[in-house]
């Protein structure tokens, strides 16, 4: 499935690659007709009107408004033709299908470690099924990376401190390149790895085959215990911080009146960096957590979050905004829910707070 | 150069409205304004350095060319500011982390 | 064609008006500082040229073979920090804006010749710093300094290249300082704003970018400097701060510098094709106008380097759409030096020849341009040898192809004596061979996929790298063929004689060599520019 020695596309493997070759292919032909032009006007002129004695002074010819016209106007017209064009493109890569199966990436000095769902971990390789939206969300330990697989025709930087989405839909099994494409360092070339596109069969036997202990949910919750985290949320609503069920996806009142979407970048930096947003009616006692849990670990700690959240927000995933209405959800999630979540959570909990002093 | 002589009663007057200036932003530093904050801060200090570039660097003096050129330099640094802003205060609209 | 009046006694000239050392480095004389800017500059090109043949040759296999990782890490980031700062942005301002603008108004020197001398010796320092960098132990960010890369993790000399980058921004921003005031007040009596030469137009275009941008990139440097060696955080996430800031603040500059670099080419451009066409060009205030708003749009587009870099969807649009509109002044331009050649008499020598080389590479990079604007398409290209292909064919195709043209064209104003033109043609014709062999093979390159930044790569890349390694060495060969003829022309050239191109700007109407003081009286201009007619070069006065 490598590509061959003297190609000039790469495989077609996703479904934007035939969109993205299809844009490519105007543009070339854009390029070659107005280089071939000049280069045939240039040349053309330079024999006709060759100097033939060193007395020629020709007529200056001082210009032509409609010329000046009509060559500002078809070049902006062509520019704004490939402007759309590769904005409804760009528009398509960037949201990702609800549907999508969701896998996460984390980026380090030099090297890519992709965690399913279901617990399985891979180091600079990715298995996924063919035909299946997949949709990677991605962070990075240390310096800016980025995530390309030039035969799916998308990439995107892997930011350290934030999270960032590409998803893509392979439509044909093989093996292609990952490659880091932004320069991360030494061994920046040697960042590269592999997808392996499967079919659903072989993908659910690569799946259950892995040896993964427990989904990334239940390794979170193993994680929320073994950091004492759930010391103070408690699910009851009297710890000495809010508790968590139903808050993923829901909207959370802030000190000071302000609210907040609880989505993956909140609750990432609600771990590593708890003073930033404080839940209305609870004090700013959380430690941090930077150095004591890492990206992948936190990763695991949202997907927990996430299990036990609201159920809409479950569903679509980590983005929380392409659900509509999910504060209005109210759900029954598996942990006992003794007071209701959602918004009115954290004001229910204020005597805890009160106590605290 | 051929420059305005500006009288020292000038200079002094600004000196002591900066002075003043700094003391007022010393002070509203000590009362929380919420939001505000930023904005009290920022509109004291953009008035101090107008009164530098009007007055210490004579542009209140200037012919209107320099006049231009202080102004295209500000321009430039709204665009700066504008621009860079455009990315920041949109980046949560589509809903998808990192778009 | 060349008017050979053998000289008698070796008329007085900026060159023999004093001798010694102390002359040329204290000297005040824009024209002697141009030369001072013409050494050093080479310099820095031979020094990121040598980068450049040791990361195609390392390239010519997919293993790393030749270096280690973090030496070609080393090796490319000063190919770029060089070629960029300390040649491309200085090289045609400094040495042929600065011979050229005082020439070519009536003037008889810059508005400021202290400054300007200070602006050389700030350079230098500059560069001596960058030179402190090469050979002490290298930097490895890339010329771009990503954060939080260059800011936390890079263990090689960040601060002091950035120093040194510091540095020789402001030898830039008081260049264009001088030229603005220069442009402003020293025209000759006559010399009317849509007088001025077309190579005026454009470094008062490019001026406004250097006094406008570079200060914002002496900042962002400063910044980075500040969050490395004291941990203020401004843009590593670790420390609270954004790491797209950085990339916002530096393509703020780091954009509108590509057009520091190609103005000055096409200004150049505009004097070569009017000359050896013998006609004036085809929509003058057109190409005036297309300077300034390639000027002004510049500083409007930078977010298109920020595509995929978790810039908002939104912003992405608003730069991608304001991208195609600074195209539009550039294919103005295009289409206005072709028409000037309608109907012209054209001769094919050296200037023009690298003129037409510069049209015919210009549009392709200006093209390719097209592709990386478009967002969807961008997403694909960005970060690959598509790139590197694309801002090469500006950058060499276009700014240093302009650079040769304009020391051919000005060589015998410059030296009083005529380059061999048979040697120069070959060189020309094997400089544009060379470099479209080096750099095509990488449009195909990136669309495979290949990222950039790779010092090792898979194999199915090899035929496309192997193709422009050969490339480079023809190019490397066309570009020592100059130095070679320029060195013997100064001693064996036949004497050029003021205006050997019957040439139509003032600085044609002086002596070559000119005098210390440009022009005898001052010339009072009577016509538009770009006026040609029989002339008999004879010195003003």
């Amino acid at each position: 499935m490598q590509p061959k020695q003297l190609s000039f596309l790469p495989d077609q493997a996703s479904s934007i690659a035939g969109s993205v070759d299809g844009l490519y292919a105007f543009l070339v032909l854009v390029t070659a007709f107005f280089s071939l032009l000049i280069a045939f006007l240039v040349v053309f002129f330079a024999v006709k009107y060759r100097r033939r004695s060193d007395d020629e002074f020709p007529q200056p010819i001082h210009g032509s408004l409609l010329l000046e016209i009509v060559w500002s106007v078809i070049p902006l017209g062509i520019s704004m033709v490939i402007f759309g064009w590769g904005a409804s493109i760009f528009f398509k890569e960037s949201r990702p299908p609800a549907d999508s199966l969701e896998i996460y990436v984390t980026g380090k000095q030099w090297m890519w470690k992709l965690q399913h769902m279901e617990g399985q971990r891979e180091m600079n390789e990715l298995h996924i099924p063919v035909n299946r939206n997949i949709k990677l969300t991605m962070t990075s330990e240390d310096v800016i990376h980025d995530f390309f697989v030039p035969a799916f025709r998308t990439k995107a930087d892997v930011v350290p401190g934030r999270y960032t989405t590409e998803w893509f839909r392979p439509t044909k099994v093989g093996q292609y390149h990952i490659f880091c494409a932004e320069y991360c360092g030494t061994r920046h070339s040697g960042m590269i790895g592999t997808v392996y596109v499967m079919e659903p069969s072989q993908y659910e036997a690569w799946l259950t085959g892995g040896g993964a202990q427990g989904t990334m949910a239940q390794k979170g919750e193993a994680l929320f215990q073994q950091l004492a985290c759930v010391n103070c949320h408690l699910t009851d609503g009297h710890g000495r911080c809010p508790n968590l069920v139903g808050v993923f996806g829901s909207d959370v009142k802030l000190k000071g009146g302000a609210t907040v979407k609880a989505d993956a970048a909140y609750v990432r930096e609600s771990i590593l960096n708890p003073q930033a947003k404080i839940v209305d009616g609870y004090e700013n006692i959380m430690p941090t957590f930077q150095g004591l849990v890492t990206e992948d670990g936190v990763l695991e700690l949202i997907e927990y979050v996430k299990s036990i959240g609201a159920k809409d927000a479950a569903n679509s995933g980590t983005t929380g905004g392409s659900t509509t209405g999910a504060p209005a959800a109210v759900p029954t999630s598996k942990g006992p829910p003794p007071i209701s979540p959602t918004q009115t959570l954290p004001s229910t909990a204020k005597p805890a707070a009160g106590s605290m002093k | 150069m051929t420059g305005h002589i500006v009288p020292k009663k000038v200079y002094y007057l600004i000196f002591l409205t900066l002075m003043v200036m700094t003391a007022i932003t010393t002070a509203v530093a000590f009362v929380d304004l919420g939001r505000f904050n930023i904005v009290v801060a920022m509109a004291i200090a953009i008035f101090k350095a107008s009164l530098v570039v009007l007055f210490f660097m004579h542009v209140h003096y200037s012919t209107k060319l320099t006049k231009m050129i202080v102004a295209a330099g500000v321009f430039w640094l709204a665009i700066m500011l504008l621009m860079t802003m455009s990315d920041l205060l949109t980046r949560g609209w589509m809903g998808v982390p990192g778009r | 064609m060349i008017t050979a009046t053998e000289p008698v006694v070796a008329p007085k000239t900026y060159l023999n008006a004093e001798y010694g050392a102390k002359s040329w480095l204290l000297t005040k004389d824009h024209k002697r500082i141009a030369l001072l800017y013409l050494v050093s500059v080479t310099l820095f090109f031979f020094l990121g040229g040598i980068m450049a043949v040791l990361i195609r040759i390392e390239l010519a296999t997919p293993a790393g073979d030749l270096v280690q990782s973090n030496t070609y890490n080393k090796l490319f980031t000063m190919h770029g920090i060089l070629m960029i700062f300390f040649f491309l942005i200085p090289s045609i301002p400094a040495v042929l804006g600065n011979f050229l603008v005082p020439l070519m108004i009536g003037a008889k020197d810059l508005a400021f010749p202290r400054i300007n001398l200070l602006s050389w010796y700030i350079y230098v320092i500059g560069g001596f710093f960058t030179l402190y960098v090469l050979f002490t132990g290298g930097v490895d960010t890339g010329w771009t300094f990503y954060t939080p890369f260059s800011t936390t993790y890079s263990n090689t000399y960040v601060t002091a290249t950035a120093i040194g980058i510091f540095i020789v921004g402001f030898s830039s921003i008081l260049t264009g300082l001088n030229f603005i005031v220069t442009i402003h007040r020293m025209r000759a009596p006559g010399m009317t704003w849509f007088r001025l030469p077309l190579f005026i137009w454009a470094h008062y275009a490019t001026s406004v970018i250097q006094i406008l941008g570079t200060p914002v990139i002496a900042v962002t440097i400063l910044l980075l400097a500040l969050e490395r060696g004291f941990h203020i955080g401004f843009f590593d996430p670790a420390q609270g701060g954004d790491p797209v800031l950085f990339q916002h603040l530096f393509w703020f500059y780091s954009h509108p510098a590509v057009y520091i670099m190609i103005l000055p080419a096409m200004g150049v451009t505009s004097e070569i094709i009017t000359t050896f066409s013998r006609k004036a060009p085809f929509g003058y205030s057109f190409i005036a106008m297309s300077s300034v708003a390639i000027a002004v749009f510049g500083f409007l587009v930078w977010g298109h380097h920020l595509f995929v870099s978790s810039q908002s969807v939104y912003a992405g649009m608003v730069f991608s759409v304001l991208s195609y509109l600074v195209a539009i002044p550039s294919a103005i331009k295009v289409f206005n030096w072709t028409a000037t050649m309608y109907k012209g008499s054209i001769s094919l020598n050296t200037p023009m020849l690298y003129a037409i080389g510069f049209i015919g590479l210009f549009t392709i990079g200006g093209l390719t341009g097209l592709f990386l604007a478009a967002l969807g398409m961008d997403v694909h290209l960005t970060d690959t040898y598509f790139v590197v292909a694309h801002f090469h064919y500006i950058m060499v195709g276009g700014a240093i192809m302009g650079y040769l043209g304009g020391l051919h064209f000005w060589w015998p104003k410059i030296t009083g004596k005529m380059y061999p033109e048979n040697w120069a043609r070959v060189s020309a014709i094997v400089i544009f061979l060379g470099f479209n062999l080096t750099f095509f093979p990488q449009f195909i390159l990136g669309y495979l996929g290949m990222p950039r930044r790779y010092h090792v790569y898979p194999p199915e890349f090899q035929v496309y790298n192997v193709l422009s390694s050969a490339g480079a060495t023809v190019l490397g060969a066309g570009y020592l063929l100059p130095f070679i003829y320029f060195f013997w022309s100064l001693k064996y050239g036949k004497p050029a004689g003021p205006n050997p191109w019957n040439a139509a700007g003032l600085e044609w109407q002086t002596q070559s060599p000119p005098l210390p003081e440009n022009f005898v009286i001052t010339p009072v201009v009577t016509e538009e520019a770009h006026t040609f007619s029989h002339r008999e070069g004879v010195e003003v006065g």
